[in-house]
């Protein structure tokens, strides 16, 4: 029988903004897609959401930022990442985060960036088929 | 049977033939078994009496508005030359970025505002909402970003160094928008004011100060619950003392309806707060009809349904005028309004990223249904809200054109409540009203809104809201067109020109410069005396009774910083997430 793991999720809320509606709302889609989702509250920094990542020894971060901070926080946190060595865990971001700054972002190394045009059900298929491509791969 | 009850039972008669013959038959004829639209009668209005319900406009239970005249329409001059048609463009201009010396430079090029009043709407940046100095760890990334950075008195000082002369803090309004370190910032403006020679009974502004919508839906709370109550009751005594013409409060729907509340829930969950907030200064000892006047309401929002939004704050009216009559004891009417800054009846979340143009025709029908309550008709927000940070300047102008556009050419502010009488508008209004009150006692039983936000039960209810309403927009109940339909490939993206309002440059290097500015202030300011105020602080954060703001306008005089004040303050009070 395939015994395949539930995909774990770690949502975050890091920047200093208090929208926690879309990353509310995301972990109970996520949820009810089948995956566990542990949801950190407002204002974590880098360390506390690496720290948690490794705890829960998640396979996705998905960062939540409104604040306009997000690249300064993205490379914060693949920094943390690299250093903690888990950089094979999918980190991915959504807020209000403008067009032309979502290059940028994958350029350093976030695998997918969403905002207020995404559906919940394209984050869920983003998800589910990165992770799942991941695990064949290794 | 009186006549009038003659009247309504033929009317109801009629409306069964009605139903059974025309409607049915062209029921019959498109093949619907149910009818998609809905006529209203007087007979769904049966006990509608227009003194009672409506009433004349500037009078009890002022359904039909605040005044006789909406000051709306004197400021606009109607043939006098008041201006206020060229200052709905700066009415805008709730705007922040950069460093003080960036927002002060930004004030100065935008001129004067031809208005009374015509002040700066200041947006702070994160950390100094929450009580974090720019060096901080959690503040990097976000130092001078959704607003202008304030660390300490210095940048105010800045700030303010282009609202001089005939602009000086005696003829200006300010507003601020900050909630957990209000009165730090009140305490600034304050210390601003000794240091020009400018009497404190002069000063006019408008902090918003409203931590109870934070936890539920704004989240830049500091404090746990109490002490943050307790930072409000300092404001009410403060002020009604010493600063008699400065607002205390600007108690907020908007943020809550933004995070997903129905438009009553918005509604009632305003008012609970209000009046947790007007105990808490009766229980200090003040008497309504002394602060009530120097309080006021943000706005509550809106959605795309404009003619029920317009019936909800039409209910919201007379709500809140029984509340103020009949529960807070008001003897003094025209305190039983609701004291607005206005704004159009759709809010940020019915905008959308796509076709965004789109948000322009949005808010100009939210705009236009604020007319027909004689609220004024601002289409807000511009229409690239959902674009980032910043309002273009194309985006500005469009939306205070629309306001012009609805006042000057389509005249629709000329007359008051021409929605009253609708037997529709009257007997939603009706409905609303019953609902929000239903709400209000609810929250009562749980022992009002301190304990229905500190239990998480305000968050909570906000949170299933939304998730109906996502719900509802993934099965296409709610359209949002160009999100959920009509989104094929034939449609077109449109996007004009798009001129940033601020010199976005000057925001790459922000962060580094104000952290250069406040080491500067660090190494200047007697760092002795610093230390001194800041335990006085922290002895009188830990007596209850203590009204901390005198000892924050001698702190910010020594240039102590908002961090270093809140800091002293989270060690006493702990911190709320």
């Amino acid at each position: 029988m395939n015994q395949e793991r539930m995909i774990r999720v770690l949502i975050a809320k890091v920047g200093l903004d208090g929208h926690d509606k879309g990353a509310i709302l995301l972990s109970s889609r996520l949820m009810n897609a089948g995956m566990e989702v542990i949801y950190t509250g407002l204002r974590r920094s880098a360390n506390q959401v690496i720290n948690a990542a490794i705890q829960e020894d998640v396979d996705v971060i998905g960062v939540s930022i409104l604040s306009g901070a997000h690249i300064s926080v993205a490379q914060k946190i693949l920094q943390k990442m690299k250093e903690e060595e888990i950089e094979d865990v999918l980190l991915v971001m959504g807020g209000v985060i403008p067009d032309v700054d979502i290059p940028k972002l994958t350029e350093i190394g976030v695998a997918g960036v969403f905002t207020q045009s995404s559906s919940f059900d394209e984050i869920i298929e983003f998800i589910n088929n990165k992770v799942r491509a991941k695990n064949q791969a290794s | 049977m009186s006549s009038r009850d003659k009247e309504i039972e033929k009317i109801r008669k009629a409306k069964i033939t009605w139903e059974e013959g025309t409607l049915k038959k062209n029921m019959q004829q498109l093949r619907l078994g149910k009818s998609p639209v809905d006529f209203f009668t007087p007979a769904d209005l049966e006990d509608h009496d227009f003194l009672e319900n409506v009433g004349f406009p500037g009078e009890y239970p002022f359904t039909a508005g605040r005044f006789a005249i909406p000051i709306l329409n004197v400021m606009w001059g109607r043939g006098q030359a008041l201006g206020a048609g060229k200052a709905v463009k700066h009415s805008y201009g709730y705007a922040g970025y950069g460093t003080a010396e960036d927002m002060r430079d930004y004030y100065i090029e935008r001129g004067k505002t031809p208005a009374r009043g015509g002040g700066p709407n200041i947006a702070f940046d994160l950390p100094t909402q929450i009580g974090y100095d720019s060096d901080h760890e959690l503040a990097e990334g976000e130092v001078g970003n959704v607003g202008v950075a304030v660390d300490t008195l210095k940048d105010f000082e800045t700030i303010y160094e282009a609202f001089t002369g005939d602009m000086d803090l005696d003829r200006i309004a300010s507003s601020w928008t900050i909630n957990a370190p209000a009165n730090i910032i009140i305490a600034m403006y304050i210390a601003l004011a000794q240091k020009r020679n400018i009497p404190l009974e002069k000063l006019r502004g408008t902090p918003q100060n409203d931590i109870l919508k934070e936890f539920v839906a704004r989240g830049t709370q500091i404090f746990p619950i109490n002490p943050s109550m307790r930072m409000t009751r300092d404001t009410f005594t403060y002020c009604t003392e010493f600063l008699p013409n400065m607002n205390t409060i600007s108690i907020s729907g908007y943020h809550m309806r933004e995070a997903g509340a129905t438009r009553v829930q918005t509604i009632a969950f305003t008012f609970a707060n209000a009046i947790a907030y007007f105990e808490t200064a009766i229980n200090a000892g003040l008497d309504v009809d002394q602060f009530a006047g120097k309080t006021s309401f943000l706005n509550f929002g809106g959605g795309m349904e404009v003619l029920k939004e317009a019936a909800s704050r039409r209910a919201a009216r007379r709500v809140w005028a029984k509340i103020m009559r009949d529960r807070l004891h008001s003897n003094n009417p025209s305190l039983w309004t609701i004291k607005e800054l206005g704004g159009g009846l759709v809010g940020a979340s019915s905008c959308t990223k796509q076709r965004p143009i789109n948000n322009l025709v949005r808010v100009v029908l939210g705009a236009a249904f604020s007319a027909l309550i004689g609220e004024p008709p601002m289409a807000h927000p511009p229409f690239d809200e959902p674009l980032g940070l910043g309002h273009s300047k194309e985006a500005t102008q469009l939306s205070a054109d629309a306001t012009r556009i609805i006042i000057e050419e389509c005249n629709l502010c000329d007359v008051l409540d021409p929605l009253a009488g609708s037997y529709y508008v009257e007997s939603l209004t009706n409905q609303y009203e019953k609902e929000i009150f239903n709400i209000v006692s609810k929250i009562d039983e749980m022992g009002g809104a301190v304990k229905a936000v500190e239990s998480g039960w305000m968050k909570r209810e906000v949170t299933k809201s939304a998730s109906e309403f996502q719900r509802k927009m993934e099965l296409k109940e709610i359209v949002s067109v160009g999100v959920n339909k009509y989104t094929d490939p034939d449609e077109l993206e449109i996007m004009i020109p798009r001129t940033p309002p601020y010199k976005m440059e000057r925001r790459e290097d922000a962060e580094k410069r104000q952290i250069a500015h406040l080491y500067e202030v660090k190494k200047t300011r007697d760092n002795i005396k610093v230390q001194a105020c800041l335990e006085r602080i922290r002895n009188a954060a830990n007596d209850e009774s203590a009204n901390l703001i005198p000892l924050f306008v001698e702190a910010v005089k020594d240039y102590v910083s908002i961090g270093e004040i809140c800091r002293v303050l989270r060690e006493v009070f702990g911190e709320a997430l």
